[in-house]
């Protein structure tokens, strides 16, 4: 008997295709949800802006990923999929607990676009910068950290035995991309953020954060939420200091998929629109059944 | 210079859907010329480190570093000259 993990993915990195045609707009719900999010942040999914607003990037980039990955929810419960946990990857966290019906919709769309709005602020001011390097190894990776000592690199995702993602100041990042090509990366190129999440750096923002949250309700997931940082599932108890915590802490999705697998898991539905975690998955164990529920609307 | 032939070409493509798990193509439907990554066929890095590691089980041929590999991986038809290359001892 199978047994089956839903991956709810970190932020977008580009904006997402939505075209007239595209399949997930003749989803009979589709407007709804679009409106939902619209009348509560004045963010428009379609037109990718806020309405009367100005905002950076990756806030729209991160309103975006919730939205999706809640529409993928909902058509994939609707079509009788069932979650035996939930799994997420950095800010796929607040789809994932709304998803477990741990807060509401609502509210997960408020804490992304709160915490969103406190990142832009601090991205803004501080410099940071997040690059992604692929086809090093760990201890490689570790050795650009150290040849740039002084510079605060450190590891923010571990996603594979060649892949990880490093966060620090825009310099330093700058310094590392440098160094792994020219040790032989298949790839080391600047991701969309302008702060380096999941690294020490942030944790100064976890009592703002804390604060919060002090007013949401959380309830018992419906579903096991697995944490990407301790690779434990999350107590209810526990939810309103991990999200406080978490963007200063790295997130071990390698660790994460290993510990599914193990736990008997053999099949991942990447609850998004494109196939990052599916094909991280893929890296990882070659032998599970992994498929991310925008690709299969798309080939459908 | 050998070119690479069109059984070459029939198995690159092969391996590209094996490595990526992309059942839902067949070879013919991955154009020779096209480009990999960006509009074609869609691949990113991580496809690329699967390719390199593909190359390497396959056909005994190293992506030494990012630059090549960029100029391998433009389309199936870059990828099967490379590989004739490196197996005349370019």
């Amino acid at each position: 008997m199978g047994r089956t993990a839903f991956c709810f993915p970190g932020q977008l990195q580009e904006r997402p295709t939505l075209k007239e045609d595209h399949p997930l707009r003749r989803d009979p719900h589709f407007k709804e949800w679009v409106e939902r999010a619209s009348h509560q942040t004045s963010f428009d999914l379609l037109s990718f802006s806020f309405k009367g607003e100005e905002t950076g990037f990756n806030l729209k980039l991160q309103i975006a990923t919730y939205l999706l990955s809640m529409i993928h929810f909902s058509r994939l419960r609707a079509e009788g999929w069932v979650p035996d946990i939930i799994t997420e990857h950095s800010m796929g966290i607040y789809a994932a607990l709304a998803a477990s019906e741990a807060i509401t919709f609502e509210k997960g769309l408020w804490i992304t676009e709160s915490i969103g709005r406190i990142l832009e602020r601090e991205g803004t001011s501080s410099g940071g910068a997040m690059a992604s390097i692929v086809g090093l190894a760990f201890r490689e990776v570790e050795k650009i950290n150290q040849d740039l000592n002084g510079f605060g690199l450190s590891i923010a995702n571990y996603n594979g035995s060649k892949h990880f993602v490093l966060s620090g100041k825009e310099e330093g990042i700058e310094k590392a991309i440098a160094l792994a090509l020219s040790r032989k990366a298949i790839s080391a190129a600047r991701l969309t953020f302008n702060i380096g999440l999941h690294s020490p750096s942030l944790s100064g923002l976890s009592e703002e954060i804390q604060a919060l949250l002090e007013e949401i309700e959380i309830r018992p997931p419906k579903f096991p939420i697995l944490n990407h940082w301790t690779v434990r599932p999350l107590k209810r108890e526990e939810i309103k200091d991990f999200l406080s915590q978490e963007i200063g802490q790295p997130v071990y999705w390698d660790r994460c998929v290993e510990w599914l697998i193990k736990e008997g898991i053999n099949q991942f539905i990447e609850v998004g629109h494109r196939a990052t975690l599916t094909k991280l998955i893929r890296w990882i164990d070659r032998e599970v059944e992994a498929f991310s529920a925008g690709d299969r609307l798309l080939n459908k | 210079m050998a070119e690479a032939n069109n059984d070459l070409i029939e198995k690159l493509k092969q391996l590209i859907i094996t490595r990526l798990k992309l059942a839902d193509l067949t070879p013919d439907m991955i154009e020779t010329d096209a480009p990999l990554f960006g509009e074609g066929l869609g691949l990113d890095s991580i496809d690329a480190l699967e390719l390199v590691l593909g190359l390497e089980k396959e056909f005994g041929v190293i992506i030494p570093d990012a630059e090549v590999g960029r100029k391998v991986f433009q389309s199936v038809r870059t990828m099967a000259q490379y590989v004739v290359d490196q197996k005349e001892g370019f």
